[in-house]
This record gives C-alpha cells, structure tokens and sequence, in this order.
C-alpha cells in the first residue's frame, strides 16, 4: 500500500478538484461537498481523460415519460470528456454495464488535515 | 440431393405444428368492391360504391384503396403460376390453401390484408376503419373458416386509436384470430397515439404486425422516407428505412417499459439493420441515457425480448458465409420468423430459401420461434 499526501484539505476547497500523478498514474482527486473521491484519470471505454469531465448528480432510472434528477452523494457521478460515460465517483463503476464497465476507485481519506490516497 | 421438407423443418412434437409462414396475402376479387357486401347501406353510399360503368374508373368517383400507383414493377408484383381460373392470385382460400400449404408443405399461414396496406394513409379514419371491419368480415368468412391452417390478422386503422381498439375488442375473441395488422401511419410507433392500440394489444396476448404499405412517401398521411424514389427498385430496396424509424422510436419513448407484454412483427421489412440498430442504440445508451432514463436496459434487450422480422426477402449475400454471420449478428434465433410473402414477385420458398442455414437455426425461425410469438393461437 502507497500513501501519498496530495495536499492539505483546504486546498481542494469543496467543488474542486486536482489531477496529480502518483506512481507514474493520473489520478484525479475530488472534494464533492466536502467528501473526497479518487479516480483513475483514464476512461475504460477509450482511455480519455475522465477525470477532466463534469461533476454532477444523476438521472435515476424512471418510468417512461418522467424525469427523476438525483444529487443525492450516492449518486454522484463523473462524466467523461469525450463520450459522456458516467462512472460513479464512489466506487468508479459505470451507471450502464457496472460489472463490465469500471474505473479504478482508490482509498481517500482527510488524515490531520492532509487529503491522503492510498494506491495499490 | 433434394432437400426434403422434413429435413427443412419437423413438426413440433407436442402441437404437430410444422412450418408457420407469418405473410400470406388473400387478395380480393374486384378491389374494394369485394369488400360492398360487409357495410352498410349508408357507409356504401358514403363511399361512393353506388355508382356504376364508366364512372367508377375515375378519381374522386368512389374510394380506392392507398396503395402504390406511383411506380410499376414490370416483372408483375405477383407470381404469375398463383392466378387461378382467370382469378387473381390468392383469391380463391381452397386453391391458396393447395398451391401454399399443400405444394410448400406449410403447416399454418398468416393472412395479412394484401390490399389494404395503404388504408393509413387515408384522410377520414372512419373510413380507413369501416374498411377494415369490412376487411375483416371478409377474412373470417372467405379464408379463415375455408380451411384451418389459415390464421387472420385482424386489421385496424391506425389514424384513430378509440376505433382501432373497438375493432380489436370486436375480432380479438373469434376463432383463428392469432395477431392484429396495425398499417403504417405518419406518426412513429412510440408516440403516445398508439397507447391504446399496444395495451389493446397486450391485453388480448395479440401480436401486433406491420407490413411495407405502398404508400410510403407517395401519400401525405404515410410514413415519410428521405425523399420520395423514382423507380419501385428504389421504393422497394429502400423499404427497411421506415421500420428501423419505427424500431428506434418505440425504444427511445420506452415503449416496451410501459407494455412490457407487447409483441411487434415486422414482415417484410427486412432484417440485417437489426444489427446496425442494436449496436448502435447500445452505444448511444451509454452516452445518452439520461435523455431516455426509462430505458434501463441496453436497448437491444428490449428487441430480443419484443420485436421479430419476418425472413422474406432472405439475404443473398455474395459470399455465402456471410448468411450465417450476419444472422448469428442480428440474433436470429431469438429475432426472426419465416415468411413466404405469398403470391408476391418476391416469394420465398421454405425449401430453397433458407436451405443453406444451420438445421436447427432454420427449425427455430419455422417452427418453434413463432409457436411463442402467437401461441396458443397458432396451434
């Protein structure tokens, strides 16, 4: 297990983001409301750079003709710059195929202050 | 080596069923006027049948029926060996049922209005349907209690959704009824129009089958293509456009969410653009899903689980290999059924057609594929 310190948590302010790279991997490190998320920086799909894609809620599944918008933090998701895949910020399986269809999420976690990943 | 029927396709053991041919077209006599004797006396004059000689050969003298009057196929649009006694083809229910069932060794056909394809592009829908209630008088009378391999599919007009539904509540309960034959219209299949036909549809467990209508951008109420084609080859390779439009239409509007039980057929329309479909609509899906979040799978489950073609035209690719590669890619044995399209120009033998599949592929679309699309109706 590697830890790595990115940076005190007051430097990735809430709606934030840092792409760092961390053993020779671009990883991209998320503060949604104050809860942090680390994603590989590289969709499955097509290898694009996802973590430089839009935050945001999700649109759940419904009923023909209805709507149902969720920003709830368990459906947080990152969309990719170039396809607009989404892969939850949780733990980096994609809203469609999650079985097959996954990035890698890493460990994050705020440890006296510091926003610290933990890769491998 | 002759390929035998029995080699082509073995009855089913539990219904004795062999093959099941979904495209059998009964043709009338005399057009329209076949049809005088099934309405009434007012709905007779309001269409115009009480005039007589020279009068009925003219435009806005009485209905005729939407069909295509804008291209020609020279080699004749119907099978030539299929006249009977000076008749038309596949007028007369006894000799079809020799010619068709007996010769070809067809166990079940069925009957989809070969004249009345057009009827949705008509402008007045008490029309399209009171000739369609006609329409299926006449089926039940002349085919389906002449002999019983025949099965109806009882025609609606689709302009109007509150008379199509009371025609399936009329025909759905009679005998040797196994699907409904809804006519294309200009409004795309997942529009909210439909709803009442499809839960109709559902209700009653009946397929619901559509058909090329030959009117296809030649009349304003029917289905547009990207222009309107020049030649009938043109018309007529160019068909599968308006039925991908259809396809696509009901799985973006999540049709077969809200009718989960709803079954659609497409005769003749053609097949290998399921393909193109599937892929294409499963990898949109990932991208664009939020747009149609009541697709909540990928969209080519919901067309192995609701949506056949028929076989006719089959493939002739140049490479014979390919036959089972592209059937292997569109799903072929859950997707497609066989079709003869008798008596039309471009009839499929069930021998010589699919004579080069994989046996058990070919018992599949013949015999046990459209078993579960019609069920008990079909028995």
């Amino acid at each position: 297990m590697s830890r790595h310190v990115i940076d005190r948590a007051e430097e990735i302010p809430p709606g934030t983001r840092r792409v760092v790279d961390l053993d020779g991997r671009s990883i991209g490190v998320f503060n949604v409301e104050g809860t942090f998320y680390a994603l590989r920086n590289r969709c499955p799909h097509h290898g694009a750079p996802l973590c430089e894609g839009p935050v945001s809620g999700t649109m759940l599944p419904s009923d023909p003709d209805e709507y149902r918008f969720s920003t709830a933090r368990e459906h947080q998701i990152i969309r990719c710059p170039w396809h607009g895949y989404e892969f939850r910020l949780d733990d980096g399986r994609g809203l469609v195929k999650p079985e097959t269809s996954r990035v890698k999420a890493y460990r994050v976690e705020v440890e006296a202050g510091d926003v610290v990943v933990y890769t491998r | 080596m002759s390929v035998s029927t029995a080699a082509a396709a073995a009855p089913d053991r539990a219904t004795d069923v062999g093959v099941i041919d979904s495209d059998v077209h009964p043709n009338f006599e005399a057009g329209i006027r076949d049809l005088i004797p099934y309405m009434t006396d007012t709905w007779r004059q309001r269409m115009g049948f009480g005039q007589e000689g020279w009068e009925t050969s003219f435009a806005a003298s009485a209905f005729h029926l939407p069909l295509n009057y804008l291209h020609v196929n020279t080699a004749g649009a119907f099978r030539k060996d299929a006249a009977f006694e000076g008749k038309p083809p596949a007028s007369d229910a006894r000799h079809t049922a020799r010619d068709l069932f007996d010769r070809h060794d067809i166990s079940r056909g069925l009957l989809i209005a070969g004249q009345m394809f057009g009827i949705g592009a008509m402008p007045q829908a008490e029309v399209a349907a009171t000739l369609a209630s006609a329409y299926n008088e006449w089926m039940d009378e002349r085919w389906l209690q002449v002999d019983d391999r025949y099965r109806g599919a009882l025609i609606i007009a689709p302009q109007d959704p509150d008379l199509a539904v009371a025609e399936i509540e009329r025909m759905a309960g009679r005998d040797a009824i196994a699907a409904i034959f809804m006519p294309l219209h200009e409004i795309l299949w997942g529009e909210k129009h439909y709803h009442p036909i499809f839960e109709a549809a559902q209700r009653h467990e009946l397929p619901v089958v559509t058909h090329p209508s030959g009117t296809e951008s030649i009349f304003a109420r029917a289905p547009k293509m990207a222009g309107t084609p020049t030649f009938y080859i043109e018309w007529h390779a160019g068909l599968a456009q308006i039925h991908y439009s259809n396809v696509l239409s009901m799985l973006c509007h999540g049709t077969f969410e809200r009718f989960p039980g709803l079954k659609v057929v497409i005769a003749e329309g053609g097949f290998t653009w399921l393909a193109e479909l599937m892929w294409k609509l499963d990898r949109d899906w990932q991208s664009l899903r939020d747009e149609v979040p009541w697709i909540k799978r990928p969209p080519s489950e919901y067309i192995l689980d609701h949506v056949w073609c028929t076989t006719q035209p089959f493939v002739e690719p140049h490479k014979k290999e390919h036959v089972a590669q592209v059937l292997d890619m569109v799903c072929a044995d859950r997707n497609l059924i066989f079709s003869s399209d008798y008596p039309h120009w471009d009839f499929d033998d069930p021998q010589r057609a699919l004579a080069a599949i994989d046996p058990a592929l070919r018992r599949r679309i013949m015999v046990e594929a459209p078993l579960e699309v019609y069920g008990d109706r079909i028995r």
